[in-house]
């Protein structure tokens, strides 16, 4: 028990309670002795006490609000570390203790139970979606409130932490792109992901910047404001577990200034959600709306969690064996055997394999396989090994030999081991989960801030009426000049259509009610008084762009002294068309069987001159847009005002679209 | 109407023929499709599996032609006049139910109750 050249002793912090015991001659110093597995974990405890008054004295020094976010990360994570290292160090000694008891009454027997082989386990690529309120995208009024997020990976002993990130409303998901590998993973691993957060608007930080805080003062505050000053100034009011809370006795935990992390989220990962690809997990979310560290998460974390088990990656037997090969019953073959993962190699020599040579034979050992040791060959010492597969819908039995009867015994040993591993990692061992090793940091890209996808989108706001006119007006105007000019825009060819077709498409309903702005300009057209009834009526079907077209090929008709005359009044008119179809907007979106029914409320005359050639294309996308509307209760013809509702409404991922048939 | 992936898909349906109605100039079925494979399958209130991604009937007007014939709120309609439509997007699905040359639909719809009627009557022998 006794080295005497190691110097070892416990640490034991004086006035402590145990420090008190020994004292008293309760217990002997060396039964607190370490164990050189003990003095590795103290070295570590006595590293991370050193990092972590690096990070308090950096805390204090520092002046900028990244570094101060950055160091209270570090000062976070050592403290997590030393609290797993302590606990692991208790573990131990207790382990330790509870086997000298066992030892003491030596009734232990040999300890049968397998235990399944270790493994690496990688979570990359995490991201958690967030949830902010439209308005918040859509209205950017207001500071923008920013959170320093980060998380914190516990496995077993080893904790790590991802790189910080900032949070505000201009970001749809929080991305991590680390890649943490945990090295020593037992199947039934525990892996606690925690979301840590802060919030970064100065005002609130302790001391820093008290001119904002007096000038916040002396105003009076809102009623937000005041509860985040609340809750900032009471610092345990609202964070539900605290890490620090949780401190040992044996170590003081150091009081620092500066910004505070506090748990935002967690959840726990173990085999069962180990998948070769991308899965979501639920989060348990602690904490409020009223915390200021708060942020409106989704509720899940995507993530890709993947395990290698040991026994997948690593050659876990290998040695000289004899296959039967051929159909002879003496064709025994020498071989080099290689267990690994699930397959059993066979090469020519043990040269061939670490030359990378092709195996010979190779036999697969998976779930299915059936391994039993045969009966005593009479030619041979020691038994053969029946490996029976089943490969598409036929048994192949494979019979092997090792040399000698221990030699048989330790690659049935073998086998044994490799199924019970497998049957511990489960999906694990299917196939191969490939893990991307971590490279070598790159110098972090500082990229500006970017806005996010929803401020990229351009909405134009031109929800008035006035506007539209103002747009119609000046498209009118346009063609007015274009009229004295003589030459027809470009989009005129679309609406060559034969004008004998359109007295056919008159709608069955007499259009006169919102022919009144126009009755007194059809006399004066003295051609086709049907044809221009048609070209009025709004209900007419797709072909409506024919329908209007006599009505503008009449404007280069040699009528067209009168046409500058003609179009000017139309300005007026189309204002009261606009009103007059707003007025009918009710009645008009009942269903969208005719689809030119819906499309037609914006002004037809010059919509087709704006968007002719997408008339037919956008039909089909106000289809949608419509039926979805007539749901929503809302009716306002303008078409700018429904594409930017249609954009809101489909952009939302919470919107689980119905539409009326 | 869960599936098992690598399995055939099967389900108990019933045919629905519905007679469209003009209401004022636009014809009518008179019920609601929420659903698709381009919408969130998790917000669905009637699908039994979460991941369906099917068409399902959100409402269905009173007295209204739907009504009439036969369909039912929670119905997954799984054709409509012969188009699929387990593997559609929701306006790809409201496009085949509103065609205007069609004046009548006849559905292919399934319901849970249909699997269980038919299941009980089969026992019963």
């Amino acid at each position: 028990m006794f080295c005497r050249n190691q110097t070892a002793r416990a640490t034991i912090a004086r006035g402590s309670a145990l420090e008190m015991e020994i004292r008293r001659g309760k217990f002997r110093q060396s039964v607190f002795m370490e164990t050189p597995q003990d003095s590795d974990i103290q070295k570590k405890i006595d590293y991370e006490i050193r990092m972590r008054e690096g990070a308090c004295k950096l805390l204090a020094a520092c002046s900028q609000r990244d570094q101060a976010l950055e160091a209270s990360k570090s000062l976070l994570t050592c403290n997590a570390r030393i609290m797993a290292y302590m606990s692991e160090l208790q573990r131990m000694k207790e382990a330790q203790v509870m086997q000298r008891v066992a030892r003491r009454s030596s009734d232990a027997g040999p300890m049968d139970d397998r235990s399944p082989c270790k493994g690496k386990v990688a979570i990359s690529d995490l991201r958690i979606p967030l949830m902010w309120k439209d308005t918040d995208y859509f209205k950017n009024k207001g500071e923008l409130h920013r959170c320093a997020v980060f998380c914190l990976l516990q496995l077993g002993g080893e904790i790590f932490d991802t790189d910080m990130v900032m949070v505000d409303r201009t970001l749809t998901d929080i991305c991590f792109d680390n890649t943490i590998v945990f090295n020593e993973a037992g199947p039934g691993f525990e892996l606690r992901v925690e979301l840590y957060s802060c919030c970064s608007e100065e005002d609130y930080s302790a001391g820093s910047t008290p001119r904002k805080l007096a000038s916040k003062l002396s105003s009076s505050l809102g009623r937000s404001a005041g509860k985040k000053m609340r809750a900032a100034l009471e610092p345990g009011a609202c964070s539900a577990t605290s890490n620090g809370g949780g401190a040992t006795i044996l170590l003081p935990v150091p009081s620092v200034q500066g910004p505070k992390y506090h748990l935002l989220a967690h959840t726990t990962l173990s085999l069962s959600h180990v998948q070769d690809s991308f899965r979501t997990h639920d989060l348990t979310i602690t904490g409020n709306e009223e915390c200021s560290y708060w942020l409106p998460l989704y509720g899940g974390v995507c993530c890709r969690l993947a395990a290698q088990p040991h026994c997948m990656t690593q050659q876990m037997m290998s040695g000289c064996l004899r296959v039967k090969l051929g159909g002879e019953p003496q064709g025994w073959t020498n071989v080099y055997g290689v267990l690994k993962g699930t397959n059993l190699f066979c090469y020519h020599q043990k040269e061939d394999m670490e030359a990378k040579v092709e195996p010979v034979l190779t036999i697969g050992i998976n779930k299915e396989t059936r391994i039993r040791a045969a009966e005593k060959d009479p030619h041979s010492k020691a038994q053969n090994i029946c490996i029976t597969n089943q490969y598409g819908g036929e048994e192949v039995t494979h019979t092997l030999a090792a040399d000698s009867r221990e030699d048989t015994q330790r690659w049935m040993e073998a086998f044994w081991q490799q199924f019970f591993d497998m049957s511990q990692w489960r999906q694990c061992c299917d196939d191969l989960m490939k893990i991307e090793l971590p490279s070598p940091r790159k110098p972090a890209i500082v990229t500006p801030k970017q806005g996010s996808l929803y401020h990229e989108m351009v909405i134009d706001k031109s929800d008035d009426i006035g506007t539209v006119t103002d747009i119609l007006a000046r498209r009118i105007e346009e063609f007015e000049l274009r009229a004295q000019l003589g030459s027809p825009p470009h989009w005129m060819a679309l609406f060559d259509e034969d004008p004998p077709h359109t007295p056919q498409h008159l709608p069955p309903h007499s259009p006169s009610p919102r022919l009144h702005s126009r009755q007194p300009r059809s006399p004066r057209c003295q051609r086709t008084p049907g044809l221009l009834s048609s070209n009025a009526s709004l209900t007419s079907d797709s072909d409506s762009p024919a329908s209007v077209s006599p009505c503008f090929r009449q404007a280069w008709s040699p009528v067209a002294s009168s046409s500058s005359g003609r179009f000017r009044p139309r300005t007026l008119s189309l204002d009261a068309k606009l009103s007059t179809l707003r007025g009918r907007g009710y009645n008009g979106f009942r269903c969208n069987c005719q689809p030119p029914t819906a499309s037609s409320v914006s002004p037809r005359p010059t919509q087709t001159a704006l968007s002719c050639s997408s008339s037919t294309s956008s039909s089909s996308s106000s289809e949608g847009s419509n039926s979805q509307e007539s749901d929503l209760g809302f009716s306002r013809p303008s078409g700018a005002r429904r594409s930017l509702r249609i954009l809101r409404a489909k952009l939302d991922p919470r919107n689980w679209l119905q539409s009326q048939v | 109407m869960s599936f098992i992936p690598g399995q055939p898909v099967s389900a108990v349906v019933q045919r629905i023929e519905i007679h469209k109605l003009y209401e004022g100039d636009n014809l009518i079925l008179g019920f609601s499709i929420g659903g698709g494979i381009d919408q969130d399958p998790t917000q669905n209130p009637f699908s039994e599996d979460k991941t369906d991604k099917g068409i399902y009937v959100t409402r269905v007007s009173k007295g209204g032609p739907a009504e009439v014939a036969g369909l039912r709120l929670g119905d997954k309609i799984m054709q409509v006049n012969g188009w699929d439509m387990t593997m559609v997007t929701h306006d790809q699905a409201r496009k085949k139910l509103t065609k205007k040359n069609e004046d009548v639909v006849r559905l292919l719809v399934t319901r849970k109750s249909l699997e269980e009627t038919v299941r009980q009557s089969m026992m019963q022998h």
